[in-house]
């Protein structure tokens, strides 16, 4: 077992972890079972997690590699419960069945709108390609896409009545 | 979870070569090693690279004409892809290939010296780097070496590496009036290639060829240059027939295999039709980077 310490949805954490686990079984072991595991190679994205500013495999990345790092999952993304814009899209455009595939989704969607400028809205397109990792087998991709376009609006709305 | 004993984490690239022993492997990204159990084959610890400052594209000084490029080998798709840098030199062809090479979340972690290491037939990246005749630098610790990209890879998976790491990848950046184009055929745009073929070309005053580099990927047993087809195009007008057979030349160089993904025969066929399509792509972009032959081409 090896020490590390991280930051997980802005909670210091100290974990012993062996030395090939993967940072979605540190995770879930700790009690984060937002993060999926699905296929395990890195081509669904379920497992998404974000490292900084950018979205990862979690199922894939030694946990080690997270030592020192600010990790968000999806528990993190609401704010004292209330639902990140995101989340709260999602659920007005019904952009997830069965659910296991949302929290990839939408961590990767909050890791691309981070990664904007709010003020320039993204087109179809560029938001298609940006979820292109992510893998749904119920519903489809046409609400999971609508929901984030939506949220960029928001994210906008947002940013201009905060620069007045 | 990976059965290994140790993880270590060295922070000089001095440190990491003393660590290189059998039953040791480098990891950076891990994005194949994690996944593949081809690279983990008797392997009980792992080095991590990621803590050696290896993540850097950058210029030489020097001499406009006859300027290097280096590249860190930790440096990510996602770096590689949107370096302004890279999508100045020859059409962009190397950070539109690693825009290809898996999705977002891997393009954040993988790196373009682990797609050079790992050496399948179809890494995105390697047959642009084979065209930009990339070399890779090796450090251990007697020292360091120097291989040129073409003698590096030995099989799919298999490389010349012998307990040493791969420190960074180079080229010498094109003449900025060559043209240069990535094809890639797969199922999605992100998916493993089918087929893959990277072309450079450069015409002298005339229009004629003076230089052309056709490397072909996912279609032997590692990525390849296709010399026969560059040799035919030497000093040749770059009309359609001459594009034609070179293509040609290039589904001759191939020795595909069949998988789940496309059978040989497809592949070979198909190798014809992208050699074509990125030899096209690069004369288009061979005139826009010269008005002169834009007229010539007309």
């Amino acid at each position: 077992m090896i020490e590390m310490n991280l930051e997980v949805n802005g909670q210091e954490q100290q974990w012993q972890v062996e030395p090939g686990e993967t940072l979605l079984e540190a995770l879930r072991r700790h009690h984060f079972k937002g993060p999926k595991l699905v296929c395990g190679t890195g081509d669904c994205c379920a497992c998404t997690v974000v490292i900084g500013n950018k979205s990862v495999c979690a199922c894939c990345l030694p946990a080690l590699k997270a030592d020192g790092q600010k990790v968000v999952t999806v528990e993190g993304l609401a704010d004292e419960g209330e639902l990140h814009p995101l989340q709260s899209a999602f659920i007005e455009s019904a952009a997830s069945q069965c659910g296991f595939c949302t929290p990839g989704f939408l961590m990767r969607s909050y890791s691309f709108l981070k990664n904007r400028n709010p003020a320039i809205l993204p087109t179809e397109l560029e938001v298609r390609k940006a979820l292109a990792g992510n893998i749904c087998r119920c519903t489809g991709y046409v609400k999971p896409v609508e929901a984030v376009l939506k949220t960029a609006q928001v994210l906008q709305e947002k940013a201009r009545e905060q620069n007045g | 979870m990976l059965n290994i004993t140790h993880y270590h984490r060295p922070t000089t690239v001095r440190e990491a070569v003393a660590l290189l022993v059998p039953g040791r492997a480098v990891i950076a990204g891990g994005t194949d090693l994690m996944v593949n159990p081809r690279y983990t084959q008797g392997v009980t610890e792992l080095v991590d690279i990621s803590r050696l400052d290896l993540a850097y594209i950058r210029l030489a000084d020097g001499w406009k004409a006859n300027r290097q490029a280096y590249m860190g080998a930790a440096t990510t798709m996602y770096e590689v892809q949107n370096s302004p840098l890279l999508a100045s030199i020859a059409s962009g062809i190397l950070a539109k290939a690693a825009a290809t090479c898996g999705s977002p979340n891997i393009r954040n972690v993988a790196t373009i010296g682990g797609n050079v290491c790992s050496a399948l037939p179809s890494g995105d990246t390697l047959t642009t780097l084979l065209v930009l005749e990339a070399k890779v630098t090796l450090e251990s610790l007697q020292g360091q070496r120097e291989v040129v990209l073409t003698d590096f890879f030995l099989g799919p998976a298999r490389t010349v590496l012998k307990q040493e790491l791969v420190v960074e990848i180079s080229f010498q950046v094109p003449d900025p009036l060559s043209g240069a184009a990535f094809y890639k055929l797969g199922r999605t745009e992100e998916d493993i290639s089918i087929v893959n073929v990277a072309a450079l070309l450069t015409l002298d005053e005339q229009g004629q060829i003076a230089k052309a580099r056709i490397a072909a990927g996912a279609v032997a047993p590692t990525p390849l240059r296709a010399f026969q087809a560059e040799d035919f195009l030497l000093g040749k007008v770059p009309d359609q027939a001459n594009l034609a057979e070179a293509a040609r030349l290039t589904m001759e160089a191939v020795s595909p295999i069949t998988d789940q993904r496309a059978t040989a025969d497809y592949r070979r066929k198909v190798t014809r039709v992208c050699a074509l399509r990125a030899l096209e792509q690069a004369l288009t972009n061979c005139a826009a980077a010269n008005p002169n032959h834009r007229r010539n081409l007309v």
